[in-house]
């Protein structure tokens, strides 16, 4: 076991290291890819929280990181101060995370997947048709992020950190005994019941802080643009948050970030060369569910797996 | 990837390492790419537009109608050879944005055209020239060159509003005095709609409704019999174009509306697309718009018979408008010898003027937006059996502030579902 240790502590170092020198080697245009990687992945993060572990695929999170986003441009054009800002975007994820949860926590599979998307497209919907507040399809211009982070790097580091804590935070979360308890209902929501458990309760505060980790990610995007419109809630962001935990792998602490990077690079780098990028994500979405259904970052950790488990060949 | 004994037991320490790298780090700053610098006679022009996604036949248009004129201008304008990259926004301003960025910060172009729906642009727009870089737009969301007026964005095209003042005028000296209007349920359409209300209401009509319609609706039953129901004197329509305009008209013609109730189109309305799907049931249609394939001019003409040679239909206002962006940029280019440097630029363009073009005769205003010809249009048969739209009637010098005046103007809000100039 303590090869694995080493070799985790060699990625991990590996990886800050990487994060860290990124800005000083790197052109600031692929820096800001990184960024908008890690904002997606935070996103993908929240969703893959719910659909990892408790088996909830919600096709409707972006709803819930615009309301972050919009709450936070809002404050800022209105020329709220820093607190008052995050305080009011805190406020309004809350609010639409707890409409999310008490819509969808009785229910669960395809159910909970076209609750979650109807949520998303009724977001979507309020953002367009409230004009006066969201400035509806012309969006919200004039935001501008915290001084402080105010130059490119700053905010790349700004969000590295930020997607770091709350990385290390999905991380205790699924080992407590509140993850465990999301397994449970994934695996048999009868018998949770029958051990004394309100299975509601438990989707209704799983579903209130995976949309804590979506504000997140939405007043990053909010301060990354410095711009608002309501095709940040739209069906196709939160369809590719999906696509990122499914390419990445869905219950794997790190699989958001690789399908993040997947889709990103698509989206932005490909897309310069290949008009038809979004054939080229399909084909890449159906190969991972063919041949790694445990998404690129479980299928590695399959391969590491065996490797280390050489001498014993489990029957595959 | 993390060992599972790590992940449990030491977040607190990776943590704290984890901050205290970034704090080392962000103490000093990485080098910054500088933007702009001229490369021996060249000049590096970014253009965005949507040619992938559900605007993608937008953006198309706009890629051919650049490329046409810098084709038959042979690349060059003012002494300078002219380079253009071309990016992608899949109609989505978070996409357009990042493109922008790619555009300025890896490309170093000097300055940045497009993209077309107007939150694609306002994101563009307000990252260019936050960096301090001229862009020329071509999008008719209002406040660009209004309320959020910006001395480095230049808006090569007219407002949203701006071509349905003189619809206004025209319908209340036509003897109608109510009208109905039907327009999608967003900006545009509150734009396009405040443009006709404002100047019909002014004039002395009276508007009985004003119906509101989702984008992509599949039936528009429901709205042409509210219209039938009001009874106008005429109905104003306000399309983005596309399958909502085709759907809507199959539906007018369905309820027998066609002969009973005159109807006006805006811009976007019975463009191309609409009348190879239509046909025969649009001849006659009515329209106020600023691009007209079948005016009467050489600078049209040969601009339609060079797209048509090279891409077998006829020119879109998209393909036409980005052909026109293409030309003042030139203009432009001429004036400063070749260079671009910010406001300097964008004043440059605004002294353009341009006796005939593919819209008309163009000045600019003070505020970086056209003032240019509105043309009333009517769908007739071309020599070869195609169906276009022709001239009837021209409207001079209109101004994005209608008849009012600038400081008039400006003091109502921008025209809204609430507020559309009553």
């Amino acid at each position: 076991m303590s090869t694995a240790r080493w070799a985790g502590a060699t990625a991990l170092g590996a990886g800050i290291a990487g994060v860290v020198a990124a800005p000083y080697v790197l052109p600031s245009y692929v820096v800001s890819l990184l960024t908008l990687v890690f904002i997606a992945a935070l996103l993908a993060g929240s969703v893959n929280l719910l659909a990892g572990l408790a088996g909830l695929v919600s096709i409707g999170h972006a709803g819930i990181a615009a309301a972050g986003a919009y709450g936070v441009a809002w404050a800022t054009v209105h020329g709220l101060g820093l607190p008052a800002a995050l305080g009011v975007a805190a406020a309004l994820t809350l609010a639409v995370s707890v409409v999310y949860a008490l819509t969808t926590m009785r229910t669960t599979g395809i159910v909970f997947l076209m609750i979650t998307l109807a949520l998303g497209i009724t977001v979507f919907g309020l953002a367009l048709k409230l004009s006066s507040i969201t400035g509806g399809q012309n969006g919200l211009t004039g935001i501008r992020r915290p001084a402080v982070v105010g130059e490119w790097w700053q905010f790349y580091f700004f969000t590295a950190a930020v997607y770091g804590v709350c990385l290390l935070a999905l991380a205790a979360l699924s080992r407590s005994p509140f993850g465990l308890l999301l397994r449970g209902i994934r695996e048999s929501e009868s018998r949770m019941t029958s051990l004394g458990y309100s299975v509601t309760a438990v989707k209704f505060v799983a579903i209130l802080v995976s949309g804590v980790f979506a504000g997140c990610a939405g007043v990053l995007l909010a301060w990354n643009s410095e711009f608002m419109s309501p095709s940040a809630a739209s069906f196709s962001r939160s369809a590719l948050a999906v696509v990122m935990v499914i390419v990445g792998g869905t219950g794997t602490l790190l699989g958001p970030l690789a399908g993040a990077g997947i889709v990103v690079a698509a989206e932005y780098w490909l897309s310069s060369y290949v008009e038809r990028w979004p054939t080229v994500l399909g084909v890449v979405l159906i190969a991972v569910v063919l041949y790694a259904p445990r998404g690129i970052v479980g299928g590695l950790e399959d391969l590491a797996g065996q490797r280390l488990h050489r001498p014993r060949k489990e029957g595959s | 990837m993390i060992p599972r004994r790590w992940k449990g037991r030491r977040p607190a320490r990776i943590l704290l390492v984890v901050l205290a790298l970034t704090v080392a780090a962000s103490a000093c700053a990485p080098d910054e790419d500088t933007g702009g610098g001229e490369a021996g006679g060249t000049v590096k022009l970014g253009f965005i537009s949507p040619v992938t996604g559900f605007v993608a036949a937008l953006g198309t248009d706009m890629r051919r109608g650049w490329e046409m004129y810098w084709q038959q201008n042979g690349g060059k304008a003012g002494g300078v050879a002219v380079q253009t990259v071309f990016e992608d926004d899949t109609g989505d301003p978070e996409v357009a944005l990042t493109k922008a960025r790619r555009l300025v910060e890896q490309e170093q172009v000097q300055l940045v055209a497009g993209p077309i729906l107007a939150n694609t642009a306002y994101a563009v727009a307000g990252y260019v020239a936050g960096k301090g870089l001229p862009t020329v737009q071509m999008t008719g969301a209002d406040d660009l060159t209004q309320r959020k007026f910006n001395p480095l964005v230049l808006r090569v095209g007219y407002t949203s509003s701006q071509s349905n003042f003189p619809a206004g005028q025209w319908a209340y000296d036509q003897g109608h005095r109510t009208a109905v209007t039907i327009c999608p349920d967003y900006a545009f359409g509150w734009e396009s709609c405040g443009g006709f209300v404002s100047a019909f209401v002014k004039a002395g009509g009276k508007i009985e409704k004003q119906v509101w319609h989702p984008l992509g609706t599949q039936d528009f039953s429901t709205y042409v019999a509210q219209a039938r129901q009001a009874n106008p004197d005429v109905v104003f329509i306000g399309s983005a174009g596309g399958p909502d305009a085709i759907l809507f008209y199959k539906s007018w013609t369905g309820f027998g509306l066609k002969d009973r109730i005159p109807l006006v189109g805006n811009c976007c309305f019975a463009d191309q697309v609409f009348l190879r799907e239509v046909g025969e049931e649009a001849l006659g249609l009515q329209s106020f718009t600023y691009w007209s394939e079948g005016r009467d001019s050489p600078a049209v003409q040969n601009f339609v018979k060079a797209y048509e040679q090279q891409h077998k239909e006829i020119p879109s206002l998209y393909a036409a408008g980005a052909y026109m962006m293409a030309q003042v940029v030139a203009e432009a280019l001429k004036k400063t010898g070749g260079r671009i440097e910010g406001a300097d630029f964008i004043n440059a363009a605004r002294q353009v003027s341009l006796s005939d073009s593919l819209y008309g005769a163009l000045t600019f205003d003070d505020t970086n937006n056209v003032v240019g010809p509105v043309y009333r249009t009517r769908v007739a048969r071309r020599d070869d059996g195609t169906l276009w739209s022709v001239v009837e009637q021209t409207f001079p010098e209109v101004s994005q502030f209608g008849t009012e005046g600038k400081e008039a103007f400006l003091e109502h809000p921008v025209f809204s579902r609430d507020y559309t100039g009553q």
